[in-house]
């Protein structure tokens, strides 16, 4: 695997998921067992995803319900959630976070060796529905929570050589 | 004359975060999402200071960057990168193009402004030059002690409201001499997102002009702040009288 698997991307993405929402969110998120994606699943939910290729090849997928996207997107701009706009603005500090979080990812990667470029965030909305990431050599699951809700977060890590 | 600002990115709620921090400050703020767009605003008005993305659609920022500096008349305006990669190759790679910083998301809005001062000074804006400073409005006083008493609902037009009104009556205690200051939240009648950021950071501009606060809320909304991380441990007084004991 040419030296991905001595890299700690389970540390890596953790403290980098804390800081982002606690510098751009205020927010306060734990650790916590990943929930299952039929738990975030329960009703509309949201999902964030970065990419990145290069030498090596990979993406982040944040996964997240529609009810604390909203919150997450009031604590970002600084409004009660009541006054959240439309969905786009809810996407929008989706696709922020999950692209703070790729993007830090990213230049560890680099700085580990593996230089790769970031993609721009895609934002998949709705209901039962699943996204598969398959081919990967590693893979993290990594689970969030406040007292309200949960998120989880997932990479996949390749080598393109 | 004020300094016009242009942020380039593909976000708009970063845009929004770069436009809330320049607030207090005397600058037009010119919007672009992509390295085009950004490169036609930016000749179009020659800001003084450029605030850029690198990951963007349509054009990125280091393209758009080189763009900028091969352009005879764009090449010197002041360019402060704003993004989540942070690597050292990528760094030194934009440093080398002659960026003026390189500021890592996430962020804080007074981080950026504190980056932004380093490379020009930035003007406050006059108290009379914004139509929602209006100090007094939301200001009694009692003795040598400033009452700032909040309205029934607290949202974010009222929070930036109250922040520059806020930022003026502070400037006007300094000279007074007056460092009092009471928070009254007794009348809200919603704790939400916008009224903790409110109450966070009118006690740090007071504590930044060495101004002691205390803050007068309900016992039920009390018990409200302690729910949120920011004002967990914010000390909370029940009625004026005991907030002027306090003191």
């Amino acid at each position: 695997m040419t030296g991905l698997d001595r890299l700690d991307l389970k540390g890596f993405v953790a403290n980098s998921v804390r800081g982002v929402f606690q510098t751009m969110l205020s927010m306060s998120l734990s650790p916590s067992e990943p929930p299952s994606r039929e738990t975030l699943a329960d009703g509309r939910h949201i999902v964030g995803t970065v990419g990145f290729a290069g030498t090596v090849m990979g993406n982040v997928n944040l996964f997240v319900s529609l009810e604390f996207a909203r919150e997450m997107t009031a604590a970002m701009i600084g409004v009660a959630p009541e006054e959240v706009g439309g969905e786009e603005e809810v996407k929008d500090v989706v696709g922020e976070v999950c692209n703070m979080v790729g993007g830090d990812l990213k230049s560890r990667l680099c700085d580990a060796g593996f230089p790769c470029s970031l993609s721009i965030p895609t934002i998949t909305c709705g209901e039962h529905f699943q996204i598969e990431s398959k081919g990967w050599v590693r893979q993290e699951r990594l689970g969030f929570k406040n007292s309200r809700h949960a998120a989880l977060l997932e990479v996949y890590v390749k080598s393109s050589q | 004359m004020a300094l016009k600002v242009l942020t380039v990115d593909d976000s708009k709620t970063i845009r929004m975060i770069v436009k809330k921090a320049f607030q207090p400050y005397d600058c037009t703020l010119v919007e672009a999402e992509n390295g085009v767009e950004g490169l036609a605003a930016a000749t179009r008005e020659k800001p003084g200071l450029i605030i850029l993305d690198i990951t963007m659609p349509v054009m990125n920022g280091v393209e758009m960057l080189d763009r900028l500096k091969a352009d005879a008349d764009l090449k010197d305006i002041p360019v402060i990168m704003l993004t989540a990669e942070s690597g050292k190759d990528n760094v030194i790679n934009i440093v080398k193009k002659g960026v003026r910083d390189y500021m890592v998301k996430p962020f804080k809005g007074e981080d950026l402004i504190a980056r932004v001062k380093k490379i020009l000074p930035l003007a406050e804006r006059a108290a009379e030059e914004s139509p929602e400073a209006k100090p007094g409005k939301y200001f009694t006083q009692i003795d040598d002690i400033v009452v700032l008493t909040l309205p029934a609902k607290v949202t974010r037009p009222v929070t930036v409201e109250i922040e520059g009104s806020l930022q003026a009556k502070v400037k006007e205690m300094g000279e007074a001499s007056l460092k009092k200051l009471i928070l009254d939240m007794g009348g809200v009648t919603e704790t939400n997102v916008s009224l903790i950021k409110l109450i966070i950071s009118s006690i740090q501009q007071c504590q930044k002009s060495s101004i002691a606060v205390k803050l007068v809320a309900t016992p039920k909304q009390g018990e409200e702040l302690k729910g949120f991380q920011e004002t967990s441990a914010l000390p909370v007084t029940h009625s004026i009288a005991e907030a002027k004991t306090a003191f």
